[in-house]
Protein backbone atom coordinates (compact mmCIF):
# COMPACT_ATOMS: atom_id res chain seq x y z
CA UNK A 1 0.00 0.00 0.00
CA UNK A 2 1.41 3.54 -0.75
CA UNK A 3 2.29 5.93 1.97
CA UNK A 4 0.50 9.17 2.28
CA UNK A 5 2.16 10.90 5.08
CA UNK A 6 5.43 9.47 6.66
CA UNK A 7 7.00 10.65 9.30
CA UNK A 8 10.51 9.80 10.90
CA UNK A 9 12.38 10.69 14.14
CA UNK A 10 9.80 13.86 14.71
CA UNK A 11 10.76 15.73 17.46
CA UNK A 12 9.16 19.26 18.82
CA UNK A 13 10.50 21.36 21.52
CA UNK A 14 8.63 23.97 22.87
CA UNK A 15 11.12 26.39 25.07
CA UNK A 16 12.69 23.63 27.20
CA UNK A 17 9.84 21.19 27.05
CA UNK A 18 9.47 18.41 24.62
CA UNK A 19 6.59 17.76 23.21
CA UNK A 20 7.53 14.95 21.10
CA UNK A 21 10.22 12.37 20.65
CA UNK A 22 11.36 10.63 17.89
CA UNK A 23 7.84 9.68 16.25
CA UNK A 24 8.35 7.83 13.38
CA UNK A 25 4.97 6.15 12.25
CA UNK A 26 3.70 6.22 8.29
CA UNK A 27 0.00 6.21 7.27
CA UNK A 28 -1.33 3.78 4.39
CA UNK A 29 -3.44 5.93 1.96
CA UNK A 30 -7.15 4.82 1.92
CA UNK A 31 -6.86 4.07 5.99
CA UNK A 32 -8.28 5.92 9.48
CA UNK A 33 -5.19 6.39 10.91
CA UNK A 34 -6.03 6.66 15.09
CA UNK A 35 -3.32 8.89 17.74
CA UNK A 36 -5.07 7.83 20.60
CA UNK A 37 -3.51 9.62 23.58
CA UNK A 38 -4.25 11.40 26.82
CA UNK A 39 -4.33 15.75 26.74
CA UNK A 40 -0.79 17.25 26.35
CA UNK A 41 0.32 13.81 24.85
CA UNK A 42 1.54 15.74 21.91
CA UNK A 43 -1.83 14.55 19.65
CA UNK A 44 -2.67 18.33 18.45
CA UNK A 45 0.87 19.08 18.05
CA UNK A 46 1.64 16.44 15.94
CA UNK A 47 -1.99 17.27 13.90
CA UNK A 48 -0.48 21.11 13.63
CA UNK A 49 2.80 19.94 12.31
CA UNK A 50 1.23 17.52 9.78
CA UNK A 51 -0.75 20.59 8.46
CA UNK A 52 2.09 23.00 8.41
CA UNK A 53 0.25 25.34 11.55
CA UNK A 54 3.46 24.47 13.07
CA UNK A 55 7.12 24.01 12.83
CA UNK A 56 9.14 21.10 14.47
CA UNK A 57 12.40 21.14 15.54
CA UNK A 58 14.25 17.88 13.88
CA UNK A 59 12.92 14.51 11.58
CA UNK A 60 11.60 14.14 9.00
CA UNK A 61 7.56 15.02 7.70
CA UNK A 62 6.06 14.43 4.38
CA UNK A 63 2.46 14.51 3.41
CA UNK A 64 1.70 13.87 -0.65
CA UNK A 65 5.83 13.03 -0.55
CA UNK A 66 6.12 16.63 0.31
CA UNK A 67 7.09 18.40 3.69
CA UNK A 68 3.96 20.25 4.54
CA UNK A 69 6.20 23.87 5.82
CA UNK A 70 7.21 23.94 2.54
CA UNK A 71 4.31 23.04 0.82
CA UNK A 72 1.97 26.40 1.29
CA UNK A 73 0.55 26.06 -2.17
CA UNK A 74 -2.72 26.07 -2.67
CA UNK A 75 -2.32 22.59 -4.51
CA UNK A 76 -1.27 21.01 -1.23
CA UNK A 77 -4.09 23.08 0.73
CA UNK A 78 -6.74 22.12 -1.28
CA UNK A 79 -6.00 18.41 -0.96
CA UNK A 80 -6.49 18.22 3.14
CA UNK A 81 -9.09 19.10 5.42
CA UNK A 82 -8.91 20.13 8.89
CA UNK A 83 -10.67 19.84 12.29
CA UNK A 84 -8.98 21.02 15.31
CA UNK A 85 -9.29 23.48 18.44
CA UNK A 86 -8.99 26.25 16.54
CA UNK A 87 -11.31 26.08 14.06
CA UNK A 88 -12.93 29.34 14.29
CA UNK A 89 -16.33 30.27 12.51
CA UNK A 90 -17.93 33.65 12.05
CA UNK A 91 -20.20 34.17 14.63
CA UNK A 92 -22.47 37.08 12.75
CA UNK A 93 -22.84 34.87 9.80
CA UNK A 94 -25.22 31.74 9.28
CA UNK A 95 -24.53 28.10 8.76
CA UNK A 96 -24.55 28.50 5.18
CA UNK A 97 -22.88 31.32 4.49
CA UNK A 98 -19.90 30.50 6.73
CA UNK A 99 -19.90 27.60 4.49
CA UNK A 100 -20.58 29.23 1.09
CA UNK A 101 -17.64 31.17 1.88
CA UNK A 102 -15.24 28.15 1.85
CA UNK A 103 -16.71 26.91 -0.73
CA UNK A 104 -15.62 29.54 -3.12
CA UNK A 105 -12.68 28.96 -1.72
CA UNK A 106 -12.12 25.77 -2.54
CA UNK A 107 -13.81 26.32 -6.13
CA UNK A 108 -16.49 23.62 -4.69
CA UNK A 109 -20.31 24.78 -6.50
CA UNK A 110 -22.67 25.91 -3.88
CA UNK A 111 -24.82 23.21 -4.67
CA UNK A 112 -22.88 20.47 -3.40
CA UNK A 113 -23.22 22.17 0.44
CA UNK A 114 -26.81 20.17 0.80
CA UNK A 115 -25.43 17.06 1.20
CA UNK A 116 -22.41 18.43 3.08
CA UNK A 117 -25.10 19.78 5.60
CA UNK A 118 -27.17 16.53 5.78
CA UNK A 119 -24.14 14.57 6.12
CA UNK A 120 -23.34 16.81 9.31
CA UNK A 121 -27.55 16.81 10.44
CA UNK A 122 -27.74 20.52 10.02
CA UNK A 123 -30.09 21.00 6.75
CA UNK A 124 -32.90 22.54 9.36
CA UNK A 125 -30.09 25.05 10.59
CA UNK A 126 -28.96 26.02 7.57
CA UNK A 127 -30.06 29.67 8.13
CA UNK A 128 -29.47 30.08 11.85
CA UNK A 129 -26.74 32.75 12.98
CA UNK A 130 -23.62 30.55 14.24
CA UNK A 131 -23.57 32.59 17.54
CA UNK A 132 -26.93 31.09 18.19
CA UNK A 133 -25.65 27.82 17.64
CA UNK A 134 -24.88 24.77 20.69
CA UNK A 135 -21.36 23.95 21.16
CA UNK A 136 -21.88 20.69 19.02
CA UNK A 137 -23.66 22.36 16.28
CA UNK A 138 -20.89 24.23 16.02
CA UNK A 139 -18.57 21.16 16.05
CA UNK A 140 -20.87 20.13 13.13
CA UNK A 141 -20.30 23.29 10.93
CA UNK A 142 -16.63 23.20 11.49
CA UNK A 143 -16.39 19.38 10.29
CA UNK A 144 -18.55 20.22 7.58
CA UNK A 145 -16.50 22.78 6.65
CA UNK A 146 -13.68 20.25 7.05
CA UNK A 147 -14.98 17.59 4.46
CA UNK A 148 -16.61 19.83 2.14
CA UNK A 149 -14.04 19.89 -0.75
CA UNK A 150 -14.11 15.90 -0.58
CA UNK A 151 -10.09 16.31 0.64
CA UNK A 152 -7.83 13.59 0.02
CA UNK A 153 -6.86 13.62 3.61
CA UNK A 154 -8.62 14.86 6.58
CA UNK A 155 -7.47 15.45 9.61
CA UNK A 156 -9.86 15.38 12.69
CA UNK A 157 -8.57 16.12 16.09
CA UNK A 158 -11.08 15.10 19.01
CA UNK A 159 -14.10 15.41 16.17
CA UNK A 160 -16.69 14.73 18.16
CA UNK A 161 -15.35 15.72 21.73
CA UNK A 162 -18.67 17.92 21.99
CA UNK A 163 -21.46 15.94 20.63
CA UNK A 164 -24.09 13.30 21.91
CA UNK A 165 -24.42 10.26 21.10
CA UNK A 166 -26.96 10.23 18.33
CA UNK A 167 -24.77 13.07 16.53
CA UNK A 168 -21.33 11.18 17.31
CA UNK A 169 -23.22 7.86 15.48
CA UNK A 170 -24.45 10.36 12.33
CA UNK A 171 -20.85 11.83 12.21
CA UNK A 172 -19.21 8.09 12.60
CA UNK A 173 -21.24 6.93 9.82
CA UNK A 174 -20.26 10.16 7.19
CA UNK A 175 -16.66 9.62 8.21
CA UNK A 176 -16.88 5.87 6.93
CA UNK A 177 -18.60 6.74 4.03
CA UNK A 178 -16.03 9.48 2.97
CA UNK A 179 -13.40 6.62 3.73
CA UNK A 180 -14.83 4.18 1.44
CA UNK A 181 -14.59 6.87 -1.18
CA UNK A 182 -11.37 7.52 -1.04
CA UNK A 183 -10.36 9.87 1.94
CA UNK A 184 -7.69 8.92 4.18
CA UNK A 185 -8.22 9.87 7.99
CA UNK A 186 -5.50 10.80 10.35
CA UNK A 187 -7.82 11.37 13.67
CA UNK A 188 -6.55 12.19 17.07
CA UNK A 189 -9.05 11.76 20.12
CA UNK A 190 -8.75 10.31 23.76
CA UNK A 191 -12.06 8.41 23.44
CA UNK A 192 -10.93 4.69 22.77
CA UNK A 193 -14.36 3.90 21.82
CA UNK A 194 -14.33 5.93 18.79
CA UNK A 195 -10.92 4.77 17.95
CA UNK A 196 -12.09 1.16 18.20
CA UNK A 197 -15.22 2.08 16.05
CA UNK A 198 -13.54 3.66 13.31
CA UNK A 199 -9.66 3.23 12.99
CA UNK A 200 -7.99 0.65 10.87
CA UNK A 201 -4.62 1.42 13.17
CA UNK A 202 -4.00 3.36 15.97
CA UNK A 203 -1.04 4.35 17.82
CA UNK A 204 -0.66 5.04 21.50
CA UNK A 205 0.74 8.70 22.32
CA UNK A 206 2.49 9.28 25.52
CA UNK A 207 4.52 11.90 26.84
CA UNK A 208 5.45 12.70 22.97
CA UNK A 209 5.93 8.75 22.43
CA UNK A 210 4.75 6.18 20.59
CA UNK A 211 4.21 2.96 22.85
CA UNK A 212 2.00 0.79 20.47
CA UNK A 213 1.64 1.01 16.88
CA UNK A 214 -1.16 -1.43 15.55
CA UNK A 215 -4.75 -2.43 14.44
CA UNK A 216 -7.10 -2.74 17.26
CA UNK A 217 -8.04 -6.21 16.99
CA UNK A 218 -4.22 -6.81 16.95
CA UNK A 219 -3.65 -4.69 20.41
CA UNK A 220 -5.99 -6.40 21.90
CA UNK A 221 -4.87 -10.07 20.87
CA UNK A 222 -1.21 -9.35 21.64
CA UNK A 223 -2.45 -7.80 24.88
CA UNK A 224 -5.24 -10.13 26.43
CA UNK A 225 -4.69 -12.48 28.74
CA UNK A 226 -6.03 -15.79 26.36
CA UNK A 227 -9.05 -16.26 28.35
CA UNK A 228 -12.76 -16.83 27.90
CA UNK A 229 -15.78 -16.22 30.19
CA UNK A 230 -18.46 -18.47 30.55
CA UNK A 231 -22.08 -17.52 31.62
CA UNK A 232 -23.50 -20.59 33.66
CA UNK A 233 -26.84 -20.77 36.28
CA UNK A 234 -23.88 -20.70 38.97
CA UNK A 235 -22.22 -18.12 38.09
CA UNK A 236 -19.22 -16.70 35.49
CA UNK A 237 -16.32 -19.31 34.32
CA UNK A 238 -12.79 -18.21 33.47
CA UNK A 239 -11.29 -21.31 31.25
CA UNK A 240 -8.46 -20.86 29.04
CA UNK A 241 -7.96 -20.43 25.46
CA UNK A 242 -6.67 -23.96 24.52
CA UNK A 243 -7.73 -27.99 24.68
CA UNK A 244 -9.03 -27.92 28.02
CA UNK A 245 -10.84 -24.86 28.10
CA UNK A 246 -12.59 -26.31 24.82
CA UNK A 247 -13.71 -29.46 26.29
CA UNK A 248 -15.19 -27.77 29.69
CA UNK A 249 -17.30 -25.18 27.05
CA UNK A 250 -18.45 -28.41 25.06
CA UNK A 251 -20.03 -30.12 28.51
CA UNK A 252 -21.73 -27.04 29.07
CA UNK A 253 -23.09 -27.15 25.75
CA UNK A 254 -24.35 -30.84 25.94
CA UNK A 255 -25.22 -30.18 29.03
CA UNK A 256 -27.51 -26.92 28.48
CA UNK A 257 -25.86 -25.21 31.07
CA UNK A 258 -24.02 -22.74 28.73
CA UNK A 259 -25.65 -18.95 29.33
CA UNK A 260 -22.77 -16.44 27.40
CA UNK A 261 -19.90 -16.82 25.94
CA UNK A 262 -17.49 -14.13 26.31
CA UNK A 263 -13.54 -13.58 24.59
CA UNK A 264 -11.88 -11.19 27.19
CA UNK A 265 -9.91 -9.36 25.18
CA UNK A 266 -9.00 -5.82 26.44
CA UNK A 267 -10.27 -2.32 25.62
CA UNK A 268 -8.09 -0.31 23.71
CA UNK A 269 -8.53 1.62 27.10
CA UNK A 270 -6.96 -0.89 29.54
CA UNK A 271 -3.76 -1.67 27.21
CA UNK A 272 -2.88 2.11 27.13
CA UNK A 273 -3.28 1.81 30.93
CA UNK A 274 -1.37 -1.25 30.94
CA UNK A 275 1.48 0.33 28.43
CA UNK A 276 1.88 3.74 30.54
CA UNK A 277 0.54 3.53 33.37
CA UNK A 278 -1.65 6.38 32.81
CA UNK A 279 -5.39 6.52 31.78
CA UNK A 280 -7.05 8.72 28.59
CA UNK A 281 -8.59 11.48 30.20
CA UNK B 1 0.26 30.09 -6.66
CA UNK B 2 -2.38 31.49 -8.82
CA UNK B 3 -4.47 34.79 -8.02
CA UNK B 4 -8.17 33.94 -8.06
CA UNK B 5 -10.28 36.44 -8.60
CA UNK B 6 -13.02 34.58 -7.13
CA UNK B 7 -11.24 33.55 -3.95
CA UNK B 8 -10.79 37.77 -3.15
CA UNK B 9 -14.52 38.45 -3.97
CA UNK B 10 -15.21 35.47 -1.95
CA UNK B 11 -13.71 37.16 1.44
CA UNK B 12 -14.77 40.31 0.26
CA UNK B 13 -18.47 39.33 0.63
CA UNK B 14 -18.02 37.74 3.45
CA UNK B 15 -16.43 40.95 5.14
CA UNK B 16 -19.29 43.12 3.57
CA UNK B 17 -21.97 40.36 5.43
CA UNK B 18 -20.16 40.33 8.73
CA UNK B 19 -19.48 44.03 8.83
CA UNK B 20 -23.14 45.52 8.39
CA UNK B 21 -24.33 43.24 11.40
CA UNK B 22 -21.21 44.65 13.27
CA UNK B 23 -22.41 47.97 15.18
CA UNK B 24 -18.87 48.98 16.70
CA UNK B 25 -17.63 49.30 12.70
CA UNK B 26 -21.26 51.28 11.60
CA UNK B 27 -20.46 53.64 15.17
CA UNK B 28 -16.91 54.22 13.78
CA UNK B 29 -17.31 54.92 10.32
CA UNK B 30 -20.07 57.82 11.45
CA UNK B 31 -17.27 59.31 13.76
CA UNK B 32 -15.44 61.27 10.34
CA UNK B 33 -18.65 62.42 9.28
CA UNK B 34 -19.57 64.18 12.88
CA UNK B 35 -16.31 65.61 13.09
CA UNK B 36 -16.89 66.78 9.77
CA UNK B 37 -20.33 68.63 10.57
CA UNK B 38 -18.37 69.93 13.70
CA UNK B 39 -15.32 71.72 11.44
CA UNK B 40 -17.38 72.82 8.87
CA UNK B 41 -17.38 76.23 10.32
CA UNK B 42 -14.16 76.77 10.99
CA UNK B 43 -12.14 79.95 9.05
CA UNK B 44 -11.97 79.08 5.07
CA UNK B 45 -8.35 79.73 3.37
CA UNK B 46 -9.78 83.10 2.16
CA UNK B 47 -10.48 84.48 5.48
CA UNK B 48 -6.87 83.47 6.25
CA UNK B 49 -7.95 79.97 7.94
CA UNK B 50 -5.77 76.69 7.17
CA UNK B 51 -6.90 73.48 4.91
CA UNK B 52 -7.17 71.97 8.17
CA UNK B 53 -10.92 71.39 8.29
CA UNK B 54 -10.70 69.84 4.79
CA UNK B 55 -7.52 67.28 5.78
CA UNK B 56 -8.53 66.52 9.22
CA UNK B 57 -11.90 64.63 8.22
CA UNK B 58 -10.18 62.51 5.80
CA UNK B 59 -7.16 61.77 8.01
CA UNK B 60 -9.38 60.60 10.44
CA UNK B 61 -11.31 58.68 7.81
CA UNK B 62 -8.59 57.22 6.99
CA UNK B 63 -7.12 56.31 10.45
CA UNK B 64 -10.28 55.15 12.37
CA UNK B 65 -12.23 53.86 9.43
CA UNK B 66 -9.14 52.38 7.28
CA UNK B 67 -6.78 51.38 9.87
CA UNK B 68 -8.47 51.13 13.05
CA UNK B 69 -11.01 49.49 11.89
CA UNK B 70 -9.08 47.28 9.42
CA UNK B 71 -7.29 46.01 12.70
CA UNK B 72 -10.62 45.33 14.50
CA UNK B 73 -11.63 43.04 12.00
CA UNK B 74 -8.25 41.20 11.45
CA UNK B 75 -7.71 41.06 15.31
CA UNK B 76 -11.16 39.58 15.58
CA UNK B 77 -10.51 36.85 12.89
CA UNK B 78 -7.33 36.48 15.12
CA UNK B 79 -8.78 35.98 18.30
CA UNK B 80 -12.35 33.62 17.23
CA UNK B 81 -9.59 31.29 14.83
CA UNK B 82 -11.38 32.01 11.48
CA UNK B 83 -8.27 33.83 10.20
CA UNK B 84 -5.92 30.55 10.56
CA UNK B 85 -8.96 28.87 9.14
CA UNK B 86 -8.45 31.47 5.79
CA UNK B 87 -4.71 30.76 6.16
CA UNK B 88 -5.22 26.91 5.43
CA UNK B 89 -7.17 27.29 2.89
CA UNK B 90 -6.24 27.91 -0.80
CA UNK B 91 -6.78 31.68 -0.61
CA UNK B 92 -3.12 33.12 -1.05
CA UNK B 93 -2.05 35.81 1.49
CA UNK B 94 -2.77 38.34 -1.18
CA UNK B 95 -6.01 37.31 -1.91
CA UNK B 96 -6.99 37.28 1.78
CA UNK B 97 -5.08 40.50 2.41
CA UNK B 98 -6.71 42.04 -0.35
CA UNK B 99 -10.26 40.69 0.47
CA UNK B 100 -9.95 41.58 3.66
CA UNK B 101 -9.08 45.16 3.14
CA UNK B 102 -12.00 45.84 0.24
CA UNK B 103 -14.67 46.42 2.27
CA UNK B 104 -12.07 48.67 4.76
CA UNK B 105 -11.85 50.92 1.35
CA UNK B 106 -15.25 50.83 -0.12
CA UNK B 107 -16.00 51.90 4.12
CA UNK B 108 -13.34 54.45 3.73
CA UNK B 109 -13.79 56.36 0.69
CA UNK B 110 -17.74 56.64 1.46
CA UNK B 111 -16.67 58.58 4.68
CA UNK B 112 -14.81 60.13 3.02
CA UNK B 113 -17.30 61.47 0.33
CA UNK B 114 -19.60 62.25 2.23
CA UNK B 115 -17.49 64.21 4.62
CA UNK B 116 -16.00 66.28 1.98
CA UNK B 117 -19.44 67.06 0.75
CA UNK B 118 -19.82 68.53 4.50
CA UNK B 119 -16.42 70.62 4.28
CA UNK B 120 -16.25 71.43 0.69
CA UNK B 121 -13.39 70.31 -0.93
CA UNK B 122 -10.68 73.69 -1.72
CA UNK B 123 -9.46 74.45 -5.22
CA UNK B 124 -6.81 72.21 -5.44
CA UNK B 125 -5.74 69.60 -8.87
CA UNK B 126 -7.86 66.87 -8.23
CA UNK B 127 -5.15 63.97 -9.90
CA UNK B 128 -2.76 64.50 -7.34
CA UNK B 129 -5.56 64.40 -4.37
CA UNK B 130 -6.91 61.25 -5.39
CA UNK B 131 -3.15 60.26 -5.23
CA UNK B 132 -2.01 61.68 -2.08
CA UNK B 133 -5.58 60.46 -0.38
CA UNK B 134 -5.21 56.77 -1.73
CA UNK B 135 -1.21 56.20 -0.60
CA UNK B 136 -2.23 57.28 2.53
CA UNK B 137 -5.21 55.14 2.84
CA UNK B 138 -3.04 52.29 1.24
CA UNK B 139 0.13 53.05 4.49
CA UNK B 140 -2.35 53.32 7.19
CA UNK B 141 -4.77 50.22 5.91
CA UNK B 142 -1.51 48.03 5.87
CA UNK B 143 -0.33 49.99 9.59
CA UNK B 144 -4.21 48.38 10.76
CA UNK B 145 -3.60 45.44 9.42
CA UNK B 146 -0.30 44.93 10.95
CA UNK B 147 -1.70 46.35 14.45
CA UNK B 148 -4.35 43.91 13.84
CA UNK B 149 -2.05 40.88 13.24
CA UNK B 150 0.62 41.82 16.29
CA UNK B 151 -2.53 42.10 18.98
CA UNK B 152 -3.93 39.01 20.06
CA UNK B 153 -7.43 40.00 21.13
CA UNK B 154 -9.82 42.47 19.47
CA UNK B 155 -9.69 44.55 22.88
CA UNK B 156 -5.46 44.23 22.57
CA UNK B 157 -5.93 45.94 19.56
CA UNK B 158 -7.01 49.28 21.28
CA UNK B 159 -3.99 49.42 23.36
CA UNK B 160 -1.78 48.79 20.69
CA UNK B 161 -3.20 50.65 17.65
CA UNK B 162 -4.64 53.79 19.15
CA UNK B 163 -1.22 55.14 20.88
CA UNK B 164 0.07 54.66 17.51
CA UNK B 165 -2.46 56.05 14.76
CA UNK B 166 -3.23 59.19 17.59
CA UNK B 167 0.23 60.08 17.49
CA UNK B 168 -0.22 59.30 13.20
CA UNK B 169 -2.84 61.68 13.41
CA UNK B 170 -2.54 64.11 15.74
CA UNK B 171 1.27 64.55 15.67
CA UNK B 172 1.30 66.82 12.84
CA UNK B 173 -1.19 69.04 14.00
CA UNK B 174 -0.04 69.57 17.89
CA UNK B 175 3.37 68.81 17.77
CA UNK B 176 4.95 72.13 16.58
CA UNK B 177 3.41 73.67 19.49
CA UNK B 178 5.48 71.39 21.96
CA UNK B 179 8.48 73.10 19.99
CA UNK B 180 10.88 69.96 21.19
CA UNK B 181 13.10 69.82 18.23
CA UNK B 182 13.41 65.92 18.66
CA UNK B 183 9.60 65.69 18.20
CA UNK B 184 9.38 67.78 15.28
CA UNK B 185 12.59 65.65 13.95
CA UNK B 186 10.57 62.58 14.06
CA UNK B 187 7.31 63.93 12.96
CA UNK B 188 9.11 65.16 9.73
CA UNK B 189 8.80 61.20 8.82
CA UNK B 190 5.90 60.22 9.05
CA UNK B 191 3.44 59.83 5.83
CA UNK B 192 0.72 62.37 7.86
CA UNK B 193 2.61 64.97 7.94
CA UNK B 194 3.77 64.56 4.29
CA UNK B 195 0.14 64.14 3.39
CA UNK B 196 -0.68 67.57 5.03
CA UNK B 197 2.33 69.52 3.71
CA UNK B 198 1.68 68.33 0.24
CA UNK B 199 -1.43 69.44 0.35
CA UNK B 200 -0.76 72.66 1.37
CA UNK B 201 2.01 73.17 -0.66
CA UNK B 202 -0.75 72.17 -3.72
CA UNK B 203 -3.56 74.47 -2.30
CA UNK B 204 -1.24 77.39 -1.11
CA UNK B 205 1.29 76.81 -4.21
CA UNK B 206 4.58 76.50 -2.37
CA UNK B 207 5.95 75.11 -5.56
CA UNK B 208 6.98 71.45 -6.85
CA UNK B 209 10.23 70.58 -4.49
CA UNK B 210 7.51 70.17 -1.10
CA UNK B 211 4.60 68.60 -3.21
CA UNK B 212 7.43 65.84 -4.53
CA UNK B 213 9.25 65.60 -1.28
CA UNK B 214 5.21 64.73 0.07
CA UNK B 215 5.01 62.29 -2.43
CA UNK B 216 8.27 61.03 -2.38
CA UNK B 217 7.76 60.39 1.11
CA UNK B 218 4.01 58.79 1.10
CA UNK B 219 5.69 56.50 -1.63
CA UNK B 220 8.69 54.68 0.84
CA UNK B 221 5.71 54.42 3.15
CA UNK B 222 3.74 52.77 1.28
CA UNK B 223 6.45 50.29 -0.08
CA UNK B 224 7.57 49.67 3.37
CA UNK B 225 4.19 49.12 5.17
CA UNK B 226 3.36 46.85 2.21
CA UNK B 227 6.39 44.79 2.94
CA UNK B 228 5.58 44.79 6.85
CA UNK B 229 1.94 43.01 6.33
CA UNK B 230 3.56 40.67 4.37
CA UNK B 231 6.53 39.85 6.70
CA UNK B 232 3.70 39.75 9.48
CA UNK B 233 1.13 37.60 7.98
CA UNK B 234 3.85 35.14 6.82
CA UNK B 235 4.55 34.48 10.50
CA UNK B 236 1.73 34.12 11.87
CA UNK B 237 0.87 31.12 9.58
CA UNK B 238 2.86 29.47 12.20
CA UNK B 239 2.45 28.56 15.55
CA UNK B 240 5.28 29.14 18.10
Amino acid sequence: MESIIEVDNLAKMYQKKQALKNLSFQVQKGEIFGFLGPSGSGKTTTVKILTSQLRFTSGRVTVFGIAPDRSSKASYLGRIGILTDNSGLYDRLSVYDNLVLFCRLYGVPEKSLEGVLDAVNLSADRNTLVQRLSKGMKQRVTLARAILHRPEILFLDEPTSALDPVNVLQIHETLRRLNREGTTIFLTTHNMQEAEALCDRVAFLNNGEISALDTPLQLRLQHGDQTITLTTPKGPEIVGKNAAGAIRINELIRSGELMAIHSNEPTLGDIFVKLTGRGLE
Amino acid sequence: MTFSLNRLLAIAGKEWKDSVKNPQILLMAGMPIVLSILMKGQKALSEGGTIDHFTMPIMIAISVVGAFVQALMISEEKEKNTLRALMLSPASPVEVLLGKSTMTTVYTIVVMAVCMLITGVPAINLGYLVLFILLLLVIFMALGTSIGLISRTASETSIVGLPILLFFVFGPIFAPGLKVPFVMDVIGFIPSYHFMEGLSALVLDKGMEQLWLSLGNLLVWTVLSMVLVFLIYGGKRFDK
